[in-house]
């Protein structure tokens, strides 16, 4: 009965994990913005030859300005330019990304100043030199200090801090929180260069649709207009990737699910060894009861009678381990979301499901003893002490 | 009326052939109170398994009420012995986690009795037996002799022709004995057929025929006015 226990709370329990992971992914991809486009730097081609995705940054500002005046599905975009840099004020430092992004990157992402100010379009256009600073950087950098009016070296240019940004949290594997931002035309003439090839080139343009059916007709504008730009025809193939959040959205949820599958699978396991407990539970009770067997055939027991009975006590024993074990997993369930701080959320499925299969299990594991039991000869069974 | 002719039953024991009953013929008729003796290895325990349909003789033809056992399946058998046959052991054989109602009660769920009326024939079986104030003691609770009465309760229970006893005082003192004895003689006299095997004279003496065995063959038959013991 233990091994149901463990068993049915295994399954519930990291069932419930799995569920707050898949619960957890979706707010985080919704926190991303709404009706949001991404668009990457894709493979280059140089002659024949396709680097891979990602290897060079075939996007330029001009591109995202394209977007914006051409394509009428779209309502904001906003190009941007990232990278590792090492950020210093006073004698403390900190590694972390600096983007370089233009004024309406709050808008479109939905992630806004929690105090000071974020930039505008005025310092966009003078390259101005300050930057909004995300929490965990704060904390670094500053400790319980106000970090707004100071200045922060990065890359021995010094940058004023006009705001900090809201707490936002981790989404894909990236702390949100660990960014600086800069304007975007500051990035590009003061700290990644200006590589006058291909005119100003950035990593990535982020595009807002006006609604969600715009969504679509917005990728189909946007790659048309990329590859007239781009100047790609058949049989190249895009030097960029255009995502949508729902795609995003599907392949998290591929992610999810394989998980809660790889953990329920796990947990069915140690459900099916519950399952031989009960059975060797059962036929050490048939080897204990023989002569109790004995007796019930004698006064008239059928073999149906016997093969019931023990049927039903092993059902009845998955049973009871069914019900402690939902007991156990909910609170097992709590106990993780509460020192993990992650979400977790039972649904009446699991709940029902492993309920189930256990008495299925107890059933199935509980008909080869009473079949033992109810094959014993009476005589036999009565003789035995 | 049981009827047992030309009975033979065979164990294989081994690669050797024992031969438990060698042809024993052997008519009950209704209402009679028959004690089966003899010592250990005759074969009496045997005979006892035949008759109470828990075993099957190897050949010859045994039949109840006119009807014959061997054409019988095994459920039909275990009809046969909730319906025709009530079995008082020597070691009472009660269900030690249930109540002595409840122990009495067993038959009649076999029978499909709904459980009040199972209920109520059980205690007017126990009252029978002198037992209404016990009824819900579990047998640890109980002396020997009490938990013999109720094994006789749930033999009675289901309206039995015939009782079947194996060695019924065999773990009881000479006291309780009596008691035991008593009230098997008063079943007969309320016209139950009665089959007892013992080793005791004292409790063959109370039946009306007295049987024998030895080696598997029947040896003696007589009513016990002339038996000697």
């Amino acid at each position: 009965m233990l091994g149901i226990i463990i068993g049915i709370a295994a399954v519930i329990a990291l069932l419930a994990i799995g569920q707050g992971a898949k619960i957890e992914t979706d707010k985080q991809i919704q926190s991303l913005g709404t009706n949001v486009i991404f668009i990457r730097s894709g493979a280059a081609n140089t002659g024949n030859v396709s680097l891979g995705v990602g290897t060079t940054n075939t996007l330029t500002l001009e591109d995202a300005n394209a977007i914006g005046r051409i394509c009428p599905a779209v309502e904001n975009v906003v190009p941007g330019l990232q990278g590792p840099l090492q950020v210093q004020y006073g004698s403390l430092n900190t590694n972390t990304i600096v983007c370089g992004v233009t004024s309406e990157y709050p808008l479109v992402r939905n992630f806004h100043t929690a105090r000071g100010r974020f930039f505008n379009g005025l310092d966009e256009q003078r390259s101005a030199r300050i930057c909004t600073l995300g929490q965990t950087v704060v904390e670094t950098l500053f400790g319980d200090d106000d970090p707004i009016g100071k200045d922060v070296l990065i890359r021995g240019e010094l940058f004023r801090v006009v705001g900090v940004m809201e707490h936002k949290g981790a989404s894909m594997f990236v702390d949100q929180d660990d960014q600086v931002f800069i304007p975007l035309t500051t990035a590009i003439n003061r700290l990644f260069g200006f590589r006058p090839s291909r005119g100003r080139s950035v990593g990535f343009i982020m595009c807002q649709a006006h609604s969600d059916d715009d969504v679509l007709p917005a990728v189909f504008q946007i790659t048309n207009l990329l590859r007239l730009r781009h100047h790609i025809r058949p049989p190249f193939l895009d030097d960029f990737a255009v995502r949508t959040q729902a795609e995003l959205m599907q392949t998290a949820e591929t992610i999810t699910t394989v998980f809660t599958i790889l953990l329920g699978s796990t947990a069915a396991i140690s459900l099916l060894v519950g399952g031989i407990g009960i059975m060797n539970i059962m036929l050490v009770s048939v080897t204990e009861r023989t002569r109790e067997i004995g007796v019930r055939k004698a006064i008239g027991a059928r073999h149906r009678d016997i093969l019931m009975q023990f049927v039903i006590e092993a059902t009845v024993l998955s049973f009871t381990g069914g019900i402690i074990g939902v007991i156990l997993g909910v609170v097992v369930s709590y106990v993780v979301a509460g020192i993990l701080r992650w979400h977790t959320v039972v649904t009446p499925i699991s709940v029902i499901l492993s309920f189930g299969v256990s008495i299925l299990i107890g059933m199935f594991f509980g008909i080869y003893p009473a079949r033992q039991a109810a094959r014993l000869n009476p005589i036999d069974a009565l003789r035995t002490e | 009326m049981i009827e047992l002719k030309n009975i033979k039953r065979t164990y294989k024991m081994g690669t050797e052939e024992v031969q438990a009953l060698k042809g024993v013929s052997l008519t009950v008729e209704d209402g009679e109170y028959v004690a089966i003796m003899g010592s250990s290895g005759s074969g009496k325990s045997t005979l006892m398994n035949i008759i109470g349909c828990l075993d099957r003789p190897s050949s010859g033809q045994y039949s109840i009420d006119n009807q014959p056992v061997q054409a019988l399946s095994e459920d039909e058998l275990a009809g046969i012995r909730n319906r025709k046959i009530g079995f008082v052991f020597q070691q009472f054989n009660l269900l030690p986690r249930m109540s002595a109602l409840e122990n009495v009660c067993l038959p009649l769920f076999y029978a499909n009795v709904p459980p009040e009326e199972s209920a109520e024939r059980a205690g007017t079986a126990l009252a029978q037996v002198g037992l209404s104030d016990r009824l819900h003691h579990r047998p640890n609770q109980l002396s020997g002799g009490q938990q013999q009465r109720v094994s006789i309760a749930r033999a009675l229970v289901n309206r039995p022709h015939l009782i079947l006893a194996d060695e019924p005082t065999g773990a009881l003192d000479s006291r309780t004995s009596a008691e035991i004895m008593t009230l098997l003689e008063d079943l007969h006299s309320q016209g139950k057929t009665i089959i007892v095997v013992t080793h005791e004279p004292e409790v063959a003496s109370c039946a009306k025929r007295l049987i024998k065995l030895k080696d598997g063959e029947l040896v003696f038959d007589a009513s016990t006015n002339a038996a000697q013991f």
